[in-house]
């Protein structure tokens, strides 16, 4: 089952932070809800894992991240995911990430995101009418911890963060936003996505989006 | 003692033999919970077994480790291919004279593929245990679309064919190409194309659909060492054929293999073929010394074993202007996955698909059908039909349908105007089958009368010309003849082994009986029909005849129960061996009445003496006497076996009719009406008649209405649950209205013709007439199945029906 996904994000975060933490995979990895990246096996290949909780069932997904490009000057960033869960499921993902300046606001981005998911066996047969909703509501989650861990960079351009939420607490953000320690999502939680899938679904019927 | 019964009428109703509406003899222990299963089956140090299966569609093993999942406690072994090959059972034969890998050697071709199996102490611990067994795979491309496969690029799917250009059926002319056959007269037919006054062509997909009998398969093997014997119970529907397979396979002399076929839950073709399951439940118990048990859950009954029907085909039909057929031609690109594993008579690959010119006498005719390998499971089997016979009887009645909307004819007319005629029979066919017997124009006068298909057309007329009418309102009219009872061993058999039946009968001292049979029953309810059959024939009652099935170490050998062979091959030698047990019987009477054989008359449970209704001898009597005091020169015992190898096949037809009202708003559709006539030969249980073509027609209605099997592009299977593959209940089943004629077979001793498959093969593209019916007037001649609401509403659409 494949899913494609072309999405524009726009951030209250200028386009230096953003670009700062897309290019620390470790950092941007552990955005995503569940992920984590365990081994970094060469300048461009890491080895990770994401965890995927549904009710009481969880799938945990182990392989391996390649960084494919990365153009600088273009903001550009191309990935290459690749996983199996020991239940009988695969994964691959090609993701494309620019981050483009707000042409209105100089402090402010948009994170665009062009992604090819593919998931084979159990997930896909399984979950296939929920791939697309669900994708959409990792993504929000991603970029919603994404755009926290952002904020907690320096704002002057350069160096690399170490990580990400479990680092909120740690030197090197505590340094920048004393105050601020984002709430993230550790996990997916199946039951949280039903919810959050519920609840756009009851506001689409009465005609306001959530 | 009773007193005994007079009238020769009621001891014949006592009797309770052929015609009879005996009740199932079975369903005492079955609505008690007490039937006994493969999966009710415990054995003393019985282990079980999982499989671990490919996620993928198309891919090579790169890696497969094992270990975690052999330090589990209570794993006892974790097998690959790689352990089966010095065994030389990585691989198998299928019946379709392709191999099929038993695990995954190297690759695998499909999705849910068996990769591996672990051995355990329960059922648990080998579920954890499979996902335990890592495997790393490297992903290949994916085809699925069997015109794609043969494009001159297109993924390479059996690596271990590479370079054989000579397949079981001829030539092959692609990579995955499988066989290409030809039937019929093809210089005829385009002859007659090329004069035609009129042709219709029309492309249509019979849809990848699976048998989903109630019980899924599984087994349990049991090797003793010490003995060196081999017992199997398994859901076969054919378990002497596995017998005679796991002797070939395994090396074991076949008398030291038992195969036994307990009550089986449903069979309906999924449970004719060999998997790799069995397979390796037996080597597992061979290896390990204990009982194996492998039972499969339903997500791996629908993914993985045997799948029915995926025929994209092309008819064609030439006809003169006022509508007699002259010709047809039919091309049929076959989709049979990534082994070919159909099971069909050896010599005919895409079994009796010629009987696709139909009740219709049309003099010349030519079918082709293509093979092709894609990364699907494998199978292809006789889904409730006579091996095919379902997209054939599919394929004539669309085409006929089509003709008459092309002329602006009544579809029962038009059929009528071609039916082969009642003074035609025996007919043979275009294709060569030769009809046995039939009366279609009485049949389809009797349906038309009874549902006033006049009415109907005028109350369609009538809302078509309403434009606010809520529904649209369709009639489908099918009259097929379906080919059964396969077969004569000249023309079939299955693995070298000639499509034949058997039965045993034994008359015991006191007047009871046991027959065994080469058959096995999963529904049918043979221990009640085939006693019935043996009270009429030897004046036994059917209520003290057992009838045993199933168990190799006991019944005669016989081919097995499917394409509804049962009643016109296996009844057939029931008839044939109480006939031979009957003149020994003569014989006994007439020493005993002191008169010569040709002065006894036969009356329903005695021989009588010409003239004098005072002195007979009833069998019970004449059964005594073959066994305490048998006349001088006469073997003492009462039993005979026969082996029978029927002339022909037989030729059921039925008329069935359908009306259809689809809601305009949502597509959703109300089965109004379904009236099925059927016309099956002599008729043994006319209650399990009616049960039958109950049973045919609901899957008949899921198959039209409902079943799919949707692929992604990767090759996920997405409908392999039953919240997903439709199999209707009590809820969503139509009323059925039944009907029968009766047109015996003249050459079965009891001119029965077999019906159990005849409401599935007909009723299937009655739903579809109707379906396009409704569309007609609209310009549409063919709708795809299935046509759930989704896809109606889409068409109502398109057409621009919608309200």
């Amino acid at each position: 089952m494949e899913v494609k996904l072309d999405k524009q994000y726009p951030l209250d975060v200028d386009a230096a932070r953003a670009w700062a933490l897309l290019t620390d995979l470790k950092a941007t990895a552990s955005c995503m809800p569940g992920a984590e990246i365990t081994e970094q096996l060469s300048d461009t290949s890491y080895k990770g894992g994401v965890k995927v909780k549904v009710g009481p069932a969880v799938a945990q997904f182990g392989g391996t991240v390649d960084v494919i490009e990365a153009v600088a000057s273009e903001r550009k960033m191309v990935l290459r995911g690749k996983g199996a869960d020991k239940g009988g499921s695969s994964a691959s993902m090609d993701l494309t990430a620019i981050i483009m300046p707000d042409p209105a606001n100089p402090a402010h981005c948009v994170l665009n995101g062009q992604a090819a998911v593919i998931v084979n066996g159990k997930f896909a047969q399984f979950g296939g009418r929920m791939m697309v909703q669900v994708s959409d509501m990792l993504l929000a989650q991603f970029v919603e911890n994404f755009r926290q861990t952002a904020l907690t960079l320096p704002a002057a351009e350069g160096s690399p963060v170490a990580a990400c939420a479990d680092a909120t607490a740690g030197e090197s953000a505590a340094a920048a936003t004393a105050t601020a320690a984002p709430v993230v999502a550790r996990e997916i939680n199946g039951l949280a996505i039903f919810w959050a899938l519920l609840k756009s679904w009851f506001s689409g019927l009465v005609g306001k989006k959530a | 003692m009773n007193a005994p019964v007079q009238t020769a009428e009621a001891r014949e109703i006592a009797l309770a033999g052929m015609g009879a509406s005996r009740l199932r003899k079975e369903d005492a222990r079955f609505i008690q919970g007490k039937g006994n299963y493969v999966d009710d089956i415990k054995m003393p140090g019985m282990l079980h077994m999982d499989i671990v299966r490919s996620p993928i569609a198309h891919g090579r093993i790169v890696k497969i480790n094992k270990e975690a999942a052999l330090a589990m406690p209570g794993v006892h072994a974790v097998l690959t291919a790689d352990d089966l090959k010095p065994l030389k059972l990585h691989w198998m034969p299928t019946l379709a004279g392709d191999v099929a890998a038993v695990l995954a050697d190297e690759k695998v071709h499909f999705q849910m593929q068996e990769v591996a199996i672990v051995i355990a102490d329960d059922r648990y611990i080998a579920a954890d245990a499979v996902e335990a067994v890592e495997v790393e795979y490297e992903e290949l491309p994916v085809v699925l679309d069997p015109y794609a496969a043969l494009q001159p690029g297109a993924p390479v799917i059996r690596d271990d064919l590479a370079g054989k250009t000579e397949g079981a059926h001829g030539k092959r002319d692609h990579h995955n190409h499988i066989f290409t056959w030809d039937a019929g007269d093809k210089s005829a037919a385009d002859a007659a194309f090329d004069k035609a006054e009129v042709t219709v062509s029309q492309h249509m997909y019979y849809p990848r659909v699976h048998p989903c009998p109630l019980e899924t398969c599984g087994c349990v093997a049991s090797f003793d060492p010490i003995k060196g014997d081999l017992t199997t119970f398994i859901t076969s529907q054919a378990p002497h054929v596995v017998r005679t397979v796991v002797s070939m396979l395994s090396g074991i002399p076949e008398s030291k293999v038992r195969i036994v076929s307990p009550d089986i839950g449903g069979g309906f073709g999924n449970k004719v073929g060999i998997y790799p399951g069995y397979v390796c439940a037996i080597v597992a118990s061979i290896v390990l010394g204990r009982p194996v048990k492998w039972v499969e859950d339903r997500i791996e009954n629908i993914s993985s074993t045997a799948f029915a029907r995926d025929y994209h085909m092309d008819g064609e039909l030439a006809a003169t202007a006022d509508g007699k057929i002259t010709g047809l031609r039919v091309n049929v690109v076959a989709d049979h996955g990534a082994f070919d594993a159909c099971a069909d008579p050896t010599k005919f690959p895409a079994g009796m698909f010629h009987i696709v010119s139909g009740s219709y006498d049309i003099p010349a005719a030519h079918a082709s059908v293509k093979g092709v390998y894609t990364n699907k499971a494998p199978g292809g089997v006789a889904y409730r039909c006579s091996f095919r016979v379902t997209e054939a009887v599919y394929l004539i009645e669309r085409m006929v349908d089509v003709l008459a909307q092309k002329l602006g004819m009544d579809k029962a007319e038009i059929r009528a105007k071609n039916f082969v005629k009642k003074e035609q029979f025996p007919y043979t066919s275009a294709f060569g089958f030769e009809y046995d017997s039939g009366d279609y124009q009485t049949a389809l006068d009797k349906v038309l009368e009874a549902v006033d298909y006049k009415g109907l057309r005028a109350e369609q007329a009538a809302k078509r010309a309403d434009p606010n009418s809520p529904t649209l309102m369709g009639i489908g009219l099918v009259t097929f003849t379906e080919v059964v009872g396969a077969g004569p061993s000249k023309m079939c058999d299955i693995l070298g082994v000639g499509m034949f039946d058997s039965c045993e009968i034994r008359i015991h001292p006191t007047g009871s009986a046991i027959a065994r049979m080469g058959t096995i029953t999963q529904g049918q309810g043979h221990q009640t029909t085939y006693a019935q059959i043996i009270a009429t024939e030897l004046g036994i009652p059917s209520e003290v005849i057992q009838v045993e099935e199933g168990d190799t170490s006991t019944a005669p050998y016989g081919l097995g129960t499917y394409g509804s062979r049962s009643t016109p091959v296996a009844g057939a030698a029931i008839a044939m061996a109480a006939r031979k047990i009957h003149a020994k019987a003569r014989k006994i009477a007439a020493h005993m009445l002191e008169v010569n054989e040709n002065d006894l008359d036969w009356e329903v449970d005695r021989f009588k003496v010409k003239g004098d209704d005072s002195k007979f001898k009833t069998m019970a009597e004449v059964a005594w006497q073959a066994y305490h005091q048998p006349p001088a020169g006469l073997e003492p015992g009462l039993e005979a076996v026969h082996y029978y190898d029927p002339p022909n096949f037989t030729f059921p037809f039925g008329i069935y009719l359908c009306v259809v009202d689809i809601d305009r708003a949502t597509g959703e559709t109300k089965i109004r009406r379904f009236y099925a006539l059927d016309d099956c030969g002599t008729r043994i249980n006319p209650m399990i008649i009616d049960g039958q073509i109950h049973g045919g027609l609901t899957e008949g209605f899921a198959v039209a209405m409902g079943q799919q099997m949707p692929f992604d592009a990767q090759g996920n299977l997405l409908g392999n649950t039953l919240m997903d593959y439709f199999l209707p209940t009590f809820v969503e089943t139509p009323h059925w209205e039944t009907d029968h004629t009766v047109t015996p077979s003249p050459h079965h001793p009891l001119g029965a013709k077999g019906v159990a498959e005849s409401p599935h093969v007909g009723s299937i593209p009655t739903f579809t007439s109707a379906m396009v019916d409704a569309f007609s007037h609209l310009g549409v001649t063919h709708l795809d199945m299935p046509h759930n609401a989704f896809r109606t509403w889409k068409a109502l659409r398109e057409h621009g029906a919608a309200l």
